[in-house]
């Protein structure tokens, strides 16, 4: 009995002791380039608040949430993600309604209100690449915009130029007639 | 047989809670089935593209327009008043989370929640009062699992041997504590991905709506096996760390089984269907019964009943109508008879 008191607290010891070197085993890899659904936290704050419910992709009329297996490490198991060349986010605003916990903050659904409160991550656009740099008039990306002229404007040619803005939906990357894309969204890792 | 003629008989109805019990946790799983269905069938009204849709969607379009256009005039925007699964949902605008959940989000952030911990409320306050009841009643892990214990009541029929071992009932506490140890150590909540009814929320969501199960249904995958190989019920009994947290929170529930010593006579038939491997047949239930009523199902002399009390009986000792009980007492008064 003695005996197995002991082997009990050696096997607490060794997973206390194993804790800090598991942890940064866990952390997600930034190699992977996606977007959190639309809310404003950093990766980390992000993570300490989703507990992975599900009803963010639940309610998404859109289907542009999915969710991450083992592929970013353990500690964004089953949290949520879009990828904005495969679906950009509509921002309806339906997931923040939704969430339990405030990983997705609640944003009501005006232009004022999303501007302040999503921060997704930044439009970029890659000028070699881009159709209407190259004397072929697109425009494509501006007109897939929710936020046209807040958050993207075009000169001329149809050039498009990202404004500050830009909260990230990822509309416009997933327009791009362009491949690869000419526009990407950097996220927003905080 | 003379003496029980003056004890009371249990409630006729907690005989049948257990077919109850069954209905409970089959329409929850089946609820569970139908949420990703009825999520497709909102995105395809809300992409307005009926035409787009292969015919296998076109098919499955059909059968919910049928179904729900008798409730909800837009579907797009009346069928969002359910979602989600036990781990956390909404009802209606109502949102109810596992106290696990709650429990672990704190322990990642290391911070307090009031407004998630209000959606834990009524599942506090119900555990406070029924004990481990989520695990017997609702848990959609529990409605496979007991299939899964069916399954091997069959293979051990067909001569396969399925494994029985005990093991320590206390493991699931240290799951639990380290659970949240990693979660706080790692700011993510872990405890997520080790608790079988938020998988098979999630899995069958993933499975369903977006084309394909993930790591989690591996894992549970290997708790069915595992409850096959090694311990009947072994992942609910010794790992769970959801269970763990419900029977602390049950410890001094007031609604108990209780068993009727004169009218028990020591079958051990409780025993045997006791799912969580208790001892009901000796008054033991502890803090880990989950009120499944099985026990009082089973049982057929009607000894066992629900009563009103913050702890269980001390060892009654064996039933009055049970051999051994009347060997030991019917003696003296066939003496006093001659």
């Amino acid at each position: 009995m003695k005996r197995r008191t002991l082997l009990k607290w050696a096997a607490l010891a060794a997973a206390a002791a194993a804790t800090p070197t598991l942890a940064p085993a866990a952390r997600n890899r930034p190699s992977l380039r996606y977007l959190r659904p639309p809310g404003h936290w950093s990766e980390e704050e992000f993570l300490e608040r989703c507990i992975r419910c599900g009803q963010c992709g639940q309610i998404c009329p859109n289907r542009c949430i999915n969710y991450f297996g083992l592929e970013n490490g353990a500690a964004s198991l089953d949290t949520p993600y879009i990828i904005p060349r495969e679906k950009g986010c509509i921002l309806c605003m339906k997931c923040g309604e939704v969430c339990p916990t405030g990983a997705i903050p609640k944003i009501r659904r005006t232009a004022e209100d999303i501007i302040d409160g999503v921060r997704m991550g930044k439009a970029r656009v890659d000028t070699r690449l881009c159709l209407s740099y190259q004397g072929k008039t697109c425009g494509v990306c501006y007109r897939a915009c929710p936020l046209q002229d807040v958050a993207i404007r075009v000169g001329m040619l149809e050039q498009p130029q990202v404004l500050d803005a830009c909260v990230g939906c990822g509309l416009c990357e997933r327009s791009c007639i362009q491949m690869p894309q000419a526009i990407r969204i950097i996220p927003y890792r905080g | 047989m003379t003496e029980s003629t003056g004890t009371a008989r249990p409630f006729f109805l907690w005989k049948h809670l257990n077919k109850l019990r069954w209905l409970v946790l089959a329409t929850v799983f089946s609820m569970l089935v139908a949420l990703p269905f009825l999520y497709l069938y909102q995105t395809y009204v809300a992409a307005h593209a009926y035409d787009l849709l292969a015919p296998s969607e076109k098919r499955l379009y059909d059968v919910m327009e049928t179904l729900t256009s008798p409730f909800v005039s837009d579907p797009a925007e009346d069928l969002d008043a359910i979602k989600g699964n036990t781990w956390s949902g909404n009802f209606f605008g109502y949102k109810i989370s596992d106290p696990l959940a709650v429990l672990g989000q704190m322990a990642a952030s290391l911070s307090f929640n009031g407004t998630l911990l209000l959606t834990a409320l009524i599942p506090v306050l119900a555990t406070l009062l029924f004990g481990r009841f989520y695990c017997g009643w609702i848990c959609p892990a529990t409605f496979l699992y007991e299939l899964n214990s069916n399954l091997a009541v069959l293979l051990r029929r067909i001569g396969l041997h399925t494994g029985n071992h005990r093991l320590d009932r206390r493991i699931k506490y240290l799951v639990l504590g380290v659970g949240l140890l990693l979660s706080m150590a790692s700011g993510a909540v872990l405890v997520a991905s080790i608790y079988p009814p938020a998988i098979v929320g999630r899995e069958l969501f993933y499975g369903i709506a977006l084309g394909g199960f993930g790591a989690g249904t591996a894992f549970f995958v290997g708790t069915l096996l595992f409850d096959l190989l090694v311990a009947r019920r072994g992942f609910c009994r010794y790992l769970c760390p959801g269970g763990a947290l419900y029977s602390l929170l049950g410890r001094f529930r007031p609604v108990r089984i209780r068993r009727i010593v004169e009218q028990c006579n020591d079958c051990a038939k409780c025993n045997v269907v006791c799912e969580f491997g208790l001892d009901p047949m000796r008054d033991d239930f502890g803090q880990e019964c989950n009120n499944c009523t099985a026990c009082i199902a089973v049982c057929p002399t009607d000894a066992m009943t629900f009563t009103l009390s913050f702890h269980d009986l001390p060892d009654q000792g064996p039933g009055h109508l049970g051999k051994r009980w009347q060997r030991e007492h019917a003696r003296p008064r066939q003496e006093e008879a001659a």
